[in-house]
């Protein structure tokens, strides 16, 4: 019985925990104690992180459909069929032609190579993940504001802080190991809790002070927050003076946003509004928490700006325990992101745009012509795919087809896609479309490092041989690579993918495997003799500068009508992740949350005559879904929320792909629908 | 192996120089497992491989110290997750462990004591192959503790199952300086003496002294106490736990992980896997904290709340294992505390309910 020190497959919380091992089946996950984020202890769902790997549901072989059938293959016909398609695709209509999902629960150095697939083999920037999906808003949004679209702080700073703003983050559902250290401020330092979210959360009875905004008004309130502190000269003038430029227009345009005027767009009492402010800004040890519920709108840009300007504003950043601080979802979406595998960038952040940056990356690569053109975005690529202007889709470790909005508009490019790869350890609902499935590995499987939501490079370590003959995703990357005539991908292990990654990403400089052990470094990490980086923007902010961005409220897409009277929002819950793809197959995690609800207040319920756990049907402009009602107080009236987990009420069936302009992610957390008792 | 905790009066002691060449010896024939340093700095009981270099690289990382271990050695005997059996159509094939010398190297005195425990559960109301199988032929050399190895979680002094173990081992070492002082507690503890005689060596009658006064120190150093029977009584009486309860599951975040570190946690789920007519039916570590442990197939649950789940366990483990057994289900080894991100266990709600202090 081996036991094997790995990262953590499911949030961003990047726990060290032990696989062990027996006879080739994964027979637990224990945590670590030395690890500095689990210190000992795990989540629900990282306690049970073991047993997916070892479901029979597994894909095992290569499968290539024909006459509407998948069929078994070998490696040699699948890859040599992918080739042969992809390169007929650019020959005949252009790099353009093809598209890379990449995938956010695969290791920084698949990220890599995908994006090298992507770019260096077939001349393309269509490459993008699902961080597109859930922090998009932040990379931009930070980076505009700060120079880095990371977390600035890091996750046992925590520990420390005295007053926590929490905005659009079900902290102890989603990241149940810095969601308990909040918990512990709280009850045991007196830590004091600012809580704004539509909904109420397992934190929210701990708050000090729960303010409850309509959906889609972020901007508003913090503005109004603002107004507050400016208006009782809260603001911290020497850190405004030093460190920051933009204050006057930001001063200008928070002006009108007096509590009175927040109240009447936001629906928070001004009162409590003013308490919020006063809280915030005169803790010194504050953080600013947000997730998906700032990020996944239309104005998702300017809500983490906003976010920014707060923090600027009362001098809360650059130091321990403050910061501003989106939490990651995924285990490896802040190394997806990291790794360039965004329309937009290289790793580390290099933009595509920059000719300099090209020229790098061509002699690194041994390529000439790399694209300078911003690639098609996740939903983007979806609908290119669907038009036809994508022929050739790749999709690696992500779903689609629950994940993105509007999932009718997504199963009809999907059919109508002409080629569509798709590698994963299941068959998923996105899987069923293609015409080459590809066997990946687990993160059981295979060696390489993921990167937390603390910037935190750490160590994946392969336990047992993937199943069957299926291969580690990084072998087949180089594998297509290959088979398309291109010699720089020939790679035999994951930590000869990282001497090159360090070698062209400044952040990732001094990331050998060596340094790594046994829990990682934060990035910025340039140089081998560099010890990491746990708070950002210490002394000056990572752009020289820090620039107040102020934004004017605007309306969400879709508001409610007469017909469509509820606001819907889409969440996770604590027992499963995502797609259901792992959690599905985790006895323990679907026992818990085996099917589909949707969250109704207790008076809408009444008026409509709906009971608890009766089924209704709810029904957007693009679809609708039948599933049991949970009659609660945890939404306000008139609105509704549903856990996107489930395929057989699929929540995006009812989503709308309206995106931020800037960050291109949807509003998953504002549509208008209605509910009808059946 | 039945009368574990047997005093022999045979005085044995063993050089800790000679240990790792012992374990060498053993790891050839027995199925050894002792704590290693992983990878990660932490300290995990596992199998040491039979010869060759690699043995030798694990024996480089033995750690016999007073460290935290995160899981109890139950695992060897009970794994989080194991294939009962597998099917087709028309057969069903058992996977019962082969038998094997199994010799558990290092155990702390409260694990020994929760070993025992569960051994017993195991055989009581139906005789569970699975893990019966595995406890054949079994070894359990105790190491006691000199110094708590969760300094402010042990509380093994409350429960008398530590820092010393009084019976439910087959060897107990004794660490006094250079030397362990062998206690037998059984003759499968002498046999094993008697075969490995190279290493044991006669001690002489004032090490025994020696090893008194260690001991003695050693339960000083176990600093959080608390007042088991007093526990006992309160829960078997009248007084009204529901608050205490109540604060507990608002803290709990529902991870499962005092269950699942719990050395005397027995609970377990099957389930089945199934593809193209074939499966295998599995079991795991169950937890009672959760709602779906108790819910009937109708869909009714006798403990849909969270604070009825919170008071089943403390009373099963303080009160209903006591009657059953005549000793508490908690062997004080201090887990359920050190693995909770939310800071609960059992000695702090021991303490809230015996000094009527607040918070879980």
């Amino acid at each position: 019985m081996q036991k094997i020190l790995t990262t953590c497959i499911y949030c961003g919380c990047g726990c060290g925990l032990y696989l062990t091992e027996d006879k080739g089946i994964i027979t637990g996950a224990y945590p670590s104690i030395k690890h500095p984020v689990s210190k000992g202890a795990l989540c629900v769902k990282g306690w049970n992180s073991y047993e997916f790997v070892n479901s029979l549901d597994r894909l095992t072989h290569p499968l290539i459909k024909e006459n509407g059938k998948f069929r078994k293959a070998t490696w040699d016909e699948a890859i040599k069929l992918i080739a042969e398609k992809f390169k007929a695709f650019s020959a005949e209509s252009g790099a353009d032609s093809l598209a890379f999902l990449s995938s956010a629960k695969t290791t920084n150095e698949e990220n890599y190579l995908m994006m090298k697939l992507a770019r260096a083999v077939f001349k393309t920037n269509n490459v993008d993940h699902c961080a597109r999906l859930c922090h998009a808003s932040t990379v931009a949004g930070l980076a505009a504001t700060f120079g880095s679209g990371a977390m600035t702080n890091s996750i046992n700073e925590f520990q420390e802080a005295d007053c926590y703003l929490i905005t659009g983050s079900d902290t102890t559902s989603q990241h149940p190991l810095i969601g308990s250290r909040i918990i512990n401020s709280v009850l045991n330092r007196g830590a004091k809790l600012i809580i704004v979210d539509p909904r109420k959360i397992e934190l929210s009875k701990y708050a000090a002070v729960n303010l409850q905004q309509k959906n889609g008004t972020d901007v508003a309130w913090v503005n109004g927050m603002m107004h507050v502190i400016i208006k009782e000269g809260l603001q911290d003038e020497a850190y405004i003076q030093a460190r920051t430029e933009g204050f006057a227009e930001l001063k200008e345009l928070v002006g009108e946003y007096t509590p009175e005027y927040v109240e009447k767009i936001t629906t928070i009492p001004k009162e409590k509004l003013i308490e919020a402010a006063r809280l915030y800004a005169v803790t010194k040890k504050a953080m600013i928490v947000y997730s998906m519920g700032i990020t996944q709108h239309t104005t998702g840009v300017d809500n983490v700006k906003s976010l920014a300007n707060l923090a600027m504003l009362t001098g809360h950043v650059g130091f321990p325990s403050t910061g501003v601080n989106p939490l990651r979802g995924q285990n490896n979406v802040q190394g997806a992101c990291d790794l360039g595998a965004l329309a937009n960038v290289f790793s580390g952040y290099q933009k595509v745009t920059d000719a300099a940056a090209r020229e790098k990356f061509e002699k690194a690569w041994g390529v000439s012509g790399l694209p300078a053109n911003i690639g098609l975005t996740v939903t983007e690529i979806i609908t290119a795919a669907g038009g036809g202007k994508v022929k050739g889709l790749y999709i690696m470790g992500e779903n689609p087809m629950i994940s993105d909005p509007d999932q009718n508009h997504v199963r009809k490019c999907l059919e109508k896609t002409e080629f569509l790869v798709v590698q994963d350890i299941f068959l998923t609902d996105t899987a069923q479309y293609a015409d080459v499935i590809l066997p990946g590995a687990s993160y059981a499987e295979k060696d390489g490092t993921f990167t937390n939501t603390e910037r935190r490079c750490e160590r994946v370590r392969k336990a047992i041989e993937p199943l069957g003959e299926a291969k580690a995703d990084w072998r087949i990357l180089c594998d297509v690579a290959v088979a398309c005539g291109y010699n720089g991908m020939n790679f035999s292990h994951p930590s000869e993918v990282m001497e090159e990654i360090r070698s062209v990403t400044p952040i990732y400089g001094g990331m050998r495997y060596d340094r790594l052990e046994p829990h990682g470094l934060q990035w910025p990490c340039p140089t081998l003799d560099h010890p990491g980086t746990p708070y950002l923007h210490k002394d000056k902010f990572s752009k020289g500068k820090g620039t107040f961005m102020p934004r004017p409220f605007i309306e969400p897409r879709e508001n409610t009508d007469e017909e469509f009277n509820f606001i819907l929002s889409t969440g996770r819950i604590y027992w499963h992740w995502h797609t259901r793809t792992l959690t599905g197959r985790t006895s323990t995690l679907e026992r818990e949350a085996p099917v589909p609800y949707v969250e109704i207040h207790s008076e809408d319920a009444a008026e409509m005559g709906i009971k608890n756990k009766e089924k209704v049907r709810v029904t957007s402009r693009r679809g609708q879904i039948e599933l049991q009602a949970l009659i609660t107080d945890r939404v306000v009236r008139k609105s509704c929320f549903i856990p996107f987990h489930y395929r057989e009420a699929a929540a995006n069936v009812l989503t709308i792909n309206a995106i931020d302009p800037i960050a291109k992610i949807p509003e998953y957390k504002v549509c208008a629908v209605k509910v009808e008792k059946l | 192996m039945r009368r574990k905790g047997r005093k022999i009066m045979t005085l044995k002691k063993i050089s800790k120089a000679d240990v790792l060449e012992l374990l060498e010896c053993c790891a050839k024939t027995w199925k050894t497992y002792v704590p290693l340093e992983t990878e990660g700095k932490d300290i995990l009981f596992s199998l040491l491989p039979t010869s060759g270099s690699e043995l030798k690289e694990a024996l480089g990382k033995v750690n016999l110290n007073d460290e935290r271990v995160i899981i109890s050695p139950k695992d060897i005997f009970f794994p989080q997750l194991d294939d009962m059996f597998y099917f087709d159509k028309d057969k069903i094939k058992e996977n019962v462990e082969p038998p094997a010398k199994k010799l558990i190297f290092g155990v702390k005195p409260c694990d020994a004591k929760a070993i025992n425990f569960v051994d017993e559960f195991f055989k009581r109301n139906f005789e569970d192959i699975y893990y019966l199988s595995r406890t054949k032929d079994r070894l359990i050399v105790v190491i006691g503790c000199i110094t708590p190895p969760r300094p402010d979680a042990c509380f093994c002094t409350s429960a008398k199952t530590g820092p010393f173990a009084n019976d439910g081992y087959d060897l107990q070492l004794v660490d006094i300086g250079d030397e362990y002082l062998v206690e037998v507690g059984s003759s499968e503890g002498e046999n094993f003496i008697n075969s490995y005689s190279d290493f044991f060596k006669d001690a002489q009658e004032e090490k025994l002294v020696k090893a008194q006064v260690v001991k003695s120190q050693a339960a000083k150093n176990v600093k959080l106490k608390v007042d088991f029977q007093k526990a006992l009584e309160i829960m078997k009486g009248n007084k009204d736990l529901e608050e205490n309860y109540k604060r507990i599951s608002e803290r709990c975040i529902y991870c499962g992980g005092c269950v699942y570190v719990c050395p005397t946690c027995t609970c377990f789920n099957v389930f089945d896997e199934k593809k193209d007519g074939n499966g295998i039916r599995r079991k795991n570590w169950d937890a009672c904290v959760f709602e779906g442990y108790t819910r009937e197939a109708s869909g009714h649950n006798p403990r849909d709340k969270k604070v009825q789940r919170t008071a089943r366990r403390y009373e099963h483990k303080l009160k209903y294992d006591h009657s059953v057994t005549g000793s508490s289900g908690c062997t004080a080894c201090g887990r359920c505390l050190t693995s909770c991100p939310v800071e609960i266990g059992m000695s702090k709600f021991i303490q809230e309910i015996t000094e009527d202090k607040k918070g879980a």
